[in-house]
């Protein structure tokens, strides 16, 4: 009886929490409209990371969504497109995380920390990757026109593509195609589409790829990408897709990437649509760890397709 | 008595009006900043060709009703009804061409949608002080005021906020037709839903709601009518179907011929309406199913929790009342013809209906597809908060009543209104890029995936970056911007004349990017034709990253 009238007594001052809540909202709206970094936290921060930077390291922002205010403070000497847009995290031996809001990134997951650091709303942390890979080569690093010759080639006939470095810059828009590069191989006789160049490409979370761009010709002719004398390691790593936008209503047909080491193929991939940025692994077998050529034929039914893909070897 | 009633009354419209005016006045003070929303751009164009046929109209109304006159005017964004981008051109053609009342064109057209949302503010202030109590009303029209997603789209020139007003107005209408029946407020009814079909689709979901309205509340009377072969439904029913049609086919001059196909047209344009991307919790939708969670979680996300608090509050503490008089335990049965509650929360569910029914109804919008619940949970909010001074009230003791209550009730509402208003003076120019502190704020959104902004309004944000570091010469990608909203800011001054606009990014000096998960392309595009991926700035809300400038390397720098 006591222990009701207690429990009433108390419950009489339960409306006392709306107005309780409402200056508790007006506390949490104060707190998180500061919380993440202002422009000048990016700023006073580029000194530090700079100071951590080593050339071969891959700077990675966490929460991703904050990485645009660190392109834009940072730079492109700390943040490259080559490594904004990177196939995956793999390839780097140390990783240099710019943290907020207490955020990590899943791409270090497993990494060792190496060291850590507080500057103003941010933490810093050097990682190191536990099991580093041993690039020999990198495939769209050395698409140009010294270690490269691309092709169209149909049954018995081989169009050589000329490399220019002022073609027109084409392509792009919302649903269309990326942007053709100035720098690539132009296929005579081909519509601008048809070419291989180095250009970006988005992702199944939109995120940036950056690839060899290869659409394949109409009816059953082949794109190839020959690389010269490519010092192999074991294996070929890569990705391959077509575009997020365009791949994900499944309304584009396949294409099939068939890779050429030496005298012998050493494997294909076979990319459905759907697949989105795929990794590949191909083990080089008797060609690992030789010099040889390596070339990377695109072929797709019906006309082609988008077809953009990344390998190195390790 | 009824004297004594109709003065309170007229000092209620007074006190309604009184606060739509300061709302009018803040969101007109407020617009400069606030970029063009591509939706804007096109009715900018709609509306002043239709204030041309007005002026023809008043010139020689016999040649404007000419077929020939009324397609070359009114083919234009024929998709939605006219009655609103009349008034957005009217205001345009009286308040800026002819009285020079307003020193930019484009807060000229918006202001027509401006009178919307003070005229919303009032209606909801009068509902609520009719229906409860002026504590009621007041809670009811400052909580919707103070949305920071209703302050947004209050400034626009489009239909969301007209037809959320346009709702209430004939749910009010229908609702004093029942509390005092006169053929008045049938009629009234009657024009209003008329208005509304001529406002945005929405209005479509009237009949059924009311109609559902009517059998709960005059079920008995329905059937009793049935048997003896009368259909007697409430005289606004009737004066909605009778009346309404007509006033939709007077203010829309465009279905004046080929009426039949042109609405069928109308009809099928929404009924098969693309779907456009939107991201959710880090997944983009474009086409169904839509995710079943969408309205649930956008609405906590963006509207203050404190209103949302009172709106449990409000809506429990009248289950109560009904629930007690069912079982028998109130003391006096509550008389209530109207059954307010029961249209309130009509009101309310009814505009989620689609979205709760099926996972095909697109969710490409944001919360404005709903915003004609708001009103009422407004109503229901401000009703929590009268029930919640009440109680407060009852804690202060009798003895000091008298001089403790005035400070009870002002303390209680600064407290439930301070987060509202810090929150929405806050999201302004942002925004959709707003989001309550339940999920964090704009940062919180930001790592939940959703979505940052659409229509690429956001331009406004740069505006000033753009007029002092773009040189004569030197054109701007203007991504999602509409080309018509782009213009808009040149005609207002606010962006210079050298900053012209440029349709391809390879074809620019300079590119903006308006962040949304499905256009990153369009980023990664800017990088490939400049060569960078390091903006040159950004406009950023809270933190997040939002709207991002590309200026092509090596660029002659403005000025020099």
């Amino acid at each position: 009886m006591e222990a009701t009238r207690s429990r009433r007594s108390w419950a009489r001052y339960l409306p006392l929490a709306v107005p309780v809540f409402g200056l508790a909202e007006l506390g949490a709206h104060q707190f998180f409209s500061r919380r993440a970094p202002s422009e000048k936290d990016w700023s006073d921060v580029r000194p530090l990371v700079a100071s951590w930077f080593v050339p071969g390291d891959v700077v990675v922002v966490a929460p991703y969504w904050a990485e645009p205010m660190a392109r834009w403070k940072l730079g492109d000497d700390l943040m490259p497109t080559r490594d904004v847009a990177r196939p995956d995290a793999t390839r780097y031996s140390e990783a240099i995380e710019v943290s907020a809001l207490g955020s990590r990134s899943p791409e270090l997951a497993g990494w060792r920390v190496l060291r850590e650091a507080k500057k103003g709303p941010f933490t810093l942390r050097a990682y190191s990757n536990p099991a580093p890979p041993a690039i020999t080569y990198d495939f769209v690093d050395h698409l140009g026109p010294d270690s490269v010759e691309a092709t169209i080639e149909t049954p018995g006939a081989k169009t050589r593509c000329a490399f220019t470095a002022s073609a027109p810059v084409e392509g792009g828009g919302l649903g269309g195609p990326p942007i053709y590069p100035a720098s690539r191989f132009v296929c005579p006789g081909e519509p601008p589409h048809v070419f291989v160049g180095v250009t970006i490409i988005d992702d199944e979370q939109a995120r940036p790829r950056r690839c060899v761009w290869a659409h394949p010709p109409g009816g059953d002719g082949e794109i190839v990408a020959r690389y010269r004398a490519v010092p192999l390691g074991a294996k070929i790593h890569g990705h391959a897709g077509m575009g997020w936008l365009i791949e994900r209503d499944r309304a584009v047909p396949p294409f099939t990437l068939r890779i050429v080491a030496g005298s012998g193929e050493v494997g294909r991939v076979v990319h459905q649509p759907g697949d989105f940025w795929k990794g590949f692994e191909i083990e080089l077998g008797a060609a690992a760890h030789t010099t040889a050529d390596v070339s990377f034929h695109v072929s797709a039914p019906s006309g082609g397709t988008h077809v953009c893909f990344e390998a190195d070897s390790r | 008595m009824r004297l004594r009633r109709r003065e309170g009354y007229a000092l209620d419209h007074f006190i309604g009006f009184v606060l739509a005016l300061v709302y009018l006045v803040l969101l007109v003070k407020t617009a400069h900043p606030l970029g063009y929303a591509r939706d804007e751009g096109f009715y900018f164009h709609a509306a002043s060709t239709y204030a041309d046929w007005f002026e023809v109209l008043l010139r020689d109304p016999g040649a404007a009703i000419q077929r020939t006159t009324v397609d070359a005017h009114w083919a234009v964004n024929h998709e939605h009804p006219g009655f609103v981008k009349s008034i957005f051109g009217l205001s345009w053609s009286l308040f800026y061409k002819k009285w020079h009342l307003f020193e930019e064109e484009g807060t000229s057209f918006r202001f027509g949608g401006m009178c919307f949302a003070a005229c919303g503010v009032w209606l909801i202030y009068v509902w609520g002080t009719r229906a409860r109590s002026r504590t009621t009303g007041f809670a009811a029209a400052t909580l919707f005021a103070l949305m920071p997603r209703i302050f947004y789209h209050a400034h626009l020139d489009c239909f969301d906020v007209p037809i959320a007003v346009m709702w209430t107005l004939v749910a009010y209408a229908y609702w004093r037709s029942l509390d005092e029946p006169t053929f008045g407020w049938a009629l009234a009814a009657g024009i209003a839903f008329g208005v509304a079909l001529d406002t945005k689709l929405n209005s479509w979901f009237l009949p059924p709601a009311l109609l559902l309205h009517a059998l709960f509340a005059r079920g008995g009377r329905i059937a009793r009518g049935l048997k003896l072969g009368k259909v007697r439904a409430p005289l606004a029913l009737w004066a909605m179907a009778s009346i309404g049609p007509f006033v939709f086919l007077l203010l829309w001059p465009w279905i004046w011929f080929d009426t039949v196909d042109r609405l069928t047209d109308y009809v099928r344009f929404h009924l098969n309406h693309e779907y456009y991307n939107m991201v959710f919790l880090g997944v983009t939708y474009w086409k169904p199913p839509m995710p079943r969670g969408y309205v649930w979680l956008m609405t906590a996300a963006t509207v203050p929790a404190i209103t949302l608090l009172l709106f449990f509050v409000g809506a429990a503490s009248r289950a109560r009342k009904h629930v007690f008089r069912w079982i028998g335990r109130a003391a006096r049965p509550e008389v209530d013809p109207a059954h307010t509650d029961l249209l309130w929360a009509i009101g309310f569910l009814v505009q989620f209906a689609p979205w709760i029914l099926s996972t095909n109804t697109p969710i490409f919008g944001g919360t404005k597809h709903w915003f004609s619940a708001y009103p009422f949970l407004c109503l229901f909010a401000g009703t929590g908060l009268d029930f919640t001074i009440s109680k407060l009230r009852a804690l202060v003791p009798p003895s000091r009543a008298g001089r403790l209550a005035p400070l009870v009730d002002a303390a209680a509402f600064a407290a439930v209104l301070a987060a509202p208003l810090a929150e929405t003076l806050h999201s302004h120019p942002w925004g959709l890029s707003n989001y309550t502190p339940l999920v964090g704020g704009a940062p919180g959104g930001a790592s939940l995936g959703l979505n940052r902004q659409f229509w690429g309004f956001t331009t406004g944000a740069v505006v000033d970056w753009l007029n002092e570091h773009v040189a004569s010469g030197q054109s701007v990608y203007i991504h999602d911007t509409a080309g018509e909203a782009w213009e808009m800011l040149h005609r207002d001054g606010r962006l210079s004349p050298k900053v012209q606009a440029a349709w391809s990014v390879q074809a620019s000096a300079f590119a903006l990017y308006h962040h949304e998960e499905h256009m990153e392309t369009i980023e990664y595009q800017i990088w490939t034709a400049y060569g960078t991926s390091s903006p040159a700035y950004i406009g950023t809300y809270d933190g997040v990253p939002v709207v991002y400038v590309y200026a092509r390397p090596g660029l002659r720098a403005a000025g020099n």
